[in-house]
């Protein structure tokens, strides 16, 4: 006979002051099977959790029923109780009357109607519930990290430096991300790549990483600390290791392209190494730009190289490897500026991104830290920052703001005024947000010292005239139109999800924002976990960050997998699926809707041994309690631990009548 | 109008990755929504069995919300894939059924649309309220039986053709010859038939176990029934190797078994037998109307008959079937109408349950009906029971159905399943361009998926 306990939580105000808890702990009181009920001001506080362990113990409890806040929250905390009191902790579960009630409705009646409706559904849930022991898996202590930038190398760093081995992937042929483009960085203006590439050598040099660059992740199958991964290695068509960075491919090479490194504003050839301290330093033939791989074709890169390292021939490779955790750090892209089409980008050739800009400060860049403008190379003297562009623009944009855009533009003009001196410097913005360590000082620097002139407002329209592009504005202090002819046009574009995120993340069975930003497992108590166990975030791949945020989430996710890593052995949830053996009539539809290929055919012989007939079996190691297997079974032979047909059975049928014990309360 | 004070009783279903997360990010974000619905969580909406909501349904409720990931975000790959396809069939079941198509409402949330989520509770309540109670509940009939609803088969009648008896008697021979060859050779150890029975009119199964014995089998314009049935029965299965004569409509019967594993092709042998249709109560039996099949898609022997039979390609059928113009009729009634138009069919249903013992894809020996914990179908023929029982012989059967009509044939009530069936093969024809009992090497429709599969009414 079910003992179940019922323990209603206030949480504070959050609850009871839309939700009667009295009144729906006179109802529970009155339910069959309830043993016990009550209510407490925080049923996860130290004394909540006590009032539930005497309970048990007391009331020799053979259930328990929390109704308060998202299991999400407190499953774990309510169960490890339940363990204290003696009792399985599966034999433990939550009703959502917070998130899913209290919070969310108003109506004072109907609210308390829901939850005792959710408190009965419950109890007629935990009532089926079956003690049950977690099944315990190896942890392989390997990590991989996707995405080569400072996200993914610092978390690459850490748990290498703390012992574990890491597989980190990089799709482009260097490691470094947005960061190596950038010239100075806010608000210390020190030089980032003087920051950054010690880094990547480490990185490089490190013995406890494998670094893979020029690689895409290809497949991704298992589960947290056994997961199985599948990595294109995409021909770079030069042997790395005999590659010896001596650039007279490159002289030889026919093909001139526009480089991305520089946001096209320099050129290279089919053969070329992204920027000088590329990590690897070894050169990669772009086989999109190449004449043909054909030796027939061209092959001059083949006959220059003396090391032997260019190799025609090479072929996409696949690397499999086994790893425990994977950390996603894939950064972002910008908004595509051309579709603020007012501001002409792509159109004149004197608009150009923060990005590109930065590689115009940059002193490994196209004119090598000189700002010239792009059109006639000349210096600018007026130059425009216009921010804001496509952030904060639901219209044309996206609604988010992208958050380093004041600091960047604030960091951009006082660069240029340090090398213009009598340039000056306009920047268009519709708020500054300088939230951060020395960020609001800094801003004012740029104002103050620098005589950076900040409008606020938007502009409206830029076209060219007599070599000069006139912008034209309104400052909304002053309500004055404002028209300045410049030079140069600088766009603080926003930061967007990397493309290709959808793909990524479907193989890792992650969840994405609306805006294709990797969603964390709780917005603030999880930031760098996701809902897939086993899976962090790290950095912009989560939502638009600044360095130093990136490389805290970075350790925090680093620190996380070490966490995790800190075990021999998991405890995974036990809720797997089994077969009834003697009524399975071996149709195998079970198998064919399983995703992870863990329905096995069994044979059931006689003694003679001879096959009498074929039966499923569920491998409960890679079994992953999905339920698909349940329901294609057409005479129920497969019941799923947790969720099993009979308790959905109790939680459905618990809901009528509505008004079950509840005291004379409603009229509906 | 609905009573002002009324209020919409709705259960969702819901997966714990994507909906019951964003479900919560309303809570944390403290949006308000409607107060009527109370979410079951499960982990995958591949999870969530039609049964529940039809169990949910019997048990009262005014509707009932299915939500889960956004496809290609499916925290297990590809559960809601697989549920994208089960509840269209489903829902399209109950709409032919007469259940308003607003009761039975399908959403995509994820984790992170907490606002889509409210919009979701909100429009859903709105329109069943709108809607109001049902109006007939789950199994009620009209006061009138036999109401002005009646589809009544009489009305098509199917073409009356002349068998041609020395086809059929050429064809006998040259099957008792064939049974004969087999028995002797030992290749097989039984040869199940047709044979004449004791009442005129219809043909019984025979099952041969001697050479000699094969005089018993009979070839003629009354081998109606699929011998199929009995391939999966432990009796036959203990006799050892068959042998099977088989019209194009049992072997796909057989092309289903085999897709199922439930026959083994190696201690099977086929004696197709080309046909040019069956008699049914001095008609041509209506699904031989539009047979594709005269000639079995599979077979180890095809008896040789003198007369030419017109061989169709599969898939192609010369005539229409006259139940489309049924289904059609159907289709055209409001739904409530409809909805008394079916319930009035399922009171009639005495769960004898011969549908299912002659249904040669019902080979399970512990049918769902039959479990009791938990007891998703009630077992006495009332007027729930009826109701849910028929659903679930339906939906079992929904992409496996091979339309030999078997079912209708044994209904002693005369409950027109074949009108069910032949609906939701002509769905999942149209919507997923399958058709059981051709091809033994496909994966049944509603065990697959396609990325691309339509499902315009999932919000």
């Amino acid at each position: 006979m079910a003992r179940i306990g019922v323990f209603i939580c206030h949480c504070g105000e959050n609850i009871a002051g839309v939700v009667d808890v009295d009144a729906v702990t006179q109802a529970a009181a009155r339910l069959p099977g309830v043993a016990h009920a009550e209510h407490y001001r925080y049923m996860c506080s130290d004394p909540g959790q006590k009032l539930l362990i005497e309970a048990i113990k007391d009331k020799h409890l053979t259930g328990v029923v929390v109704a308060a806040c998202s299991p999400t929250m407190h499953e774990m905390t309510f169960r490890a109780a339940a363990v204290e009191g003696g009792l399985n902790p599966y034999l433990s579960e939550m009703s959502n009357i917070r998130e899913q009630c209290s919070w969310v409705h108003e109506d004072k009646v109907a609210a308390t109607v829901k939850a005792t409706d959710l408190v009965r559904l419950m109890v007629e849930k935990v009532k089926r519930n079956h003690a049950l022991q977690p099944i315990t898996v190896p942890v392989t202590k390997r990590a991989l990290v996707i995405g080569g930038g400072i996200a993914g190398i610092q978390t690459a760093l850490d748990l290498a430096n703390g012992g574990h081995e890491v597989i980190l992937v990089e799709r482009e042929p260097s490691i470094g991300g947005h960061m190596a483009q950038l010239s100075e960085t806010f608000p210390t203006l020190d030089c980032s790549q003087c920051i950054l590439t010690p880094r990547m050598v480490q990185v490089s040099r490190h013995p406890n990483i494998t670094l893979l660059t020029y690689s895409e992740v290809e497949e991704i199958s298992g589960y947290v600390g056994n997961f199985k991964v599948k990595i294109r290695r995409k021909p770079r068509y030069v042997i790395e290791d005999k590659c010896t960075n001596c650039g007279d491919c490159a002289v030889v090479c026919p093909q001139v392209v526009p480089n991305e490194f520089d946001g096209g504003l320099s050129w290279r050839r089919a053969i070329y190494i992204p920027f000088p301290q590329a990590v690897p330093a070894v050169y990669t033939l772009d086989e999109e730009s190449c004449l043909g791989l054909h030796p027939l074709v061209c092959e001059k890169c083949f006959q220059a190289c003396d090391a032997e390292a260019v190799d025609l021939d090479m072929k996409p490779e696949i690397v499999e490897a086994d790893v425990g955790a994977i950390v996603v750090a894939t950064g972002y892209d910008l908004f595509a500026a051309q579709q603020a089409r007012e501001l002409g980008w792509g159109k004149f050739p004197d608009v150009v991104t923060g990005l590109e800009f930065e590689r115009l400060l940059s002193a490994s860049g196209p004119t090598s830290g000189e700002v010239r403008r792009p059109s006639d190379g000349r210096v600018p003297k007026e130059v425009v920052f216009i921010q804001c562009v496509g952030s904060r623009d639901p219209e044309q944009g996206v609604p988010y703001c992208s958050k380093i855009c004041c600091m960047y533009t604030a960091k951009h003009a006082m660069l240029y005024k340090h090398k213009v001196p009598d340039g000056q410097a306009y920047v268009f913005y519709m708020d500054i947000r300088a939230g951060g360590k020395g960020y609001e000082e800094f801003v004012n620097r740029a104002v103050e010292e620098d005589r950076v002139l900040y409008v606020r407002g938007r502009v409206s329209r830029i076209f060219q005239e007599n070599g000069k592009l006139n912008v034209w504005g309104a400052d909304t202090l002053t309500g004055q139109a404002v028209e300045i002819a410049a030079d140069l046009v600088v766009l603080a574009t926003a930061m967007v999800a990397n493309t290709g995120h959808d793909v990524l993340a479907q193989q890792l069975r992650a969840i994405v924002d609306e805006h294709g930003f990797y969603q964390e497992a709780h917005p603030k108590l999880r930031p760098v976990e996701t809902l897939t166990a086993g899976l962090y975030l790290a950095g912009a791949v989560q939502a638009p960050k600044d360095i130093p945020e990136t490389v805290a989430q970075a350790s925090a996710a680093a620190s996380k997998v070490q966490a995790l890593f800190s075990r021999d052995e998991l405890e995974r949830e036990p809720v797997v699926a089994h077969v009834d053996e003697l009524t399975c009539e071996g149709c195998f539809d079970c198998e064919k809707v399983c995703p992870y290929g863990a329905i096995e055919r069994k044979e059931i012989r006689d003694r003679e041994g001879n096959l009498l007939r074929l039966v499923s079996s569920v491998n409960e190691g890679l079994c992953e309690g999905c339920g698909a297997c349940v329901v294609a079974c057409r005479n129920h032979s497969i019941e799923l631990e947790g969720f099993a047909d009979d308790q959905i059975y109790g939680e459905i049928v618990a809901l009528w009548p509505t008004t079950v014990g509840l005291p004379e309360l409603v009229d509906w | 109008m609905p009573d002002e004070s009324w209020q919409p009783q709705i259960v969702a279903f819901v997966c714990q990755w994507c909906t019951y997360a964003g479900a919560d990010l309303a809570g944390t974000s403290r949006m308000k929504y409607a107060p009527n619905v109370r979410i079951v969580k499960l982990p995958c909406s591949g999870r969530i069995d039609p049964l529940f909501l039809v169990k949910a349904f019997e048990q009262g409720a005014d509707g009932v919300l299915v939500s889960g990931c956004h496809p290609g975000n499916c925290h297990y790959v590809s559960g809601n894939l697989l549920a994208r396809r089960r509840f269209t069939v489903f829902r399209e079941l109950l709409s032919f059924l007469g259940l308003e198509r607003e009761r039975l409402q399908f959403s995509w949330v994820s984790a992170a649309e907490a606002v889509k989520w409210t919009e979701v509770v909100d429009a859903v309540t709105e329109e069943i309220r709108r809607l109001g109670p049902r109006k007939l509940g789950w199994g009620e009939t009209l006061p009138s039986r036999g109401s002005r609803f009646q589809v009544a088969s009489s009305k098509v009648e199917p073409e009356t053709r002349n068998p041609k008896p020395k086809t059929l008697q050429a064809a006998e021979e040259s099957i008792r010859r064939i049974a004969r060859q087999l028995l002797e050779a030992n290749a097989v150890d039984v040869v199940v038939g047709y044979g004449n029975g004791t009442l005129s009119g219809v043909t019984t199964p025979v099952f041969v176990t001697q050479p000699d014995g094969v005089e018993q089998l009979v070839w003629n314009e009354r081998c109606l029934n699929n011998l199929s049935v009995y391939l999966t029965r432990d009796l036959v299965k203990r006799m050892g190797r068959v042998g099977i004569v088989a019209k194009g409509c049992d072997a796909k019967a057989l092309v289903a078994l085999l897709q199922e594993t439930q026959i083994n092709r190696d201690q099977l042998t086929i004696i197709g037998v080309p046909c040019e249709g069956m008699m049914q109560n001095g008609r041509l039996a209506v699904k031989c109307v539009t047979c594709d099949v005269h000639t079995p898609p599979i077979y180890d022997h095809l008896v040789k008959v003198g007369v030419g039979i017109e061989i169709l390609e599969i898939g192609e059928s010369g005539e229409a079937d006259p139940r489309d113009a049924e289904i059609a009729a159907l289709e055209a009634l409001t739904h409530q109408e409809r909805w008394a138009y079916w319930q009035e069919q399922f009171s009639r249903c005495i769960r004898c349950y011969a549908c299912r013992a002659v249904c040669p894809l019902c080979y399970c020996d512990t049918c769902i009906v039959e479990q009791t914990q938990p007891q998703w179908i009630p077992p006495a023929f009332d007027a729930k029971g009826n109701l849910s029982w028929n659903i679930v012989r339906a939906l079992h059967l929904a992409g496996r159905c091979i339309g030999c009509d078997e079912c209708t044939r044994a209904c002693p009530a005369n409950i027109r399943l074949d009108l069910i069936n032949r609906k939701l093969a002509l769905l999942i024809s149209d919507e997923y361009g399958y058709r059981s009992g051709y091809d033994a090497g496909v994966a049944p429709p509603l065990t697959t998926f396609r990325p691309e599969d339509r499902a315009e009414f999932i919000r």
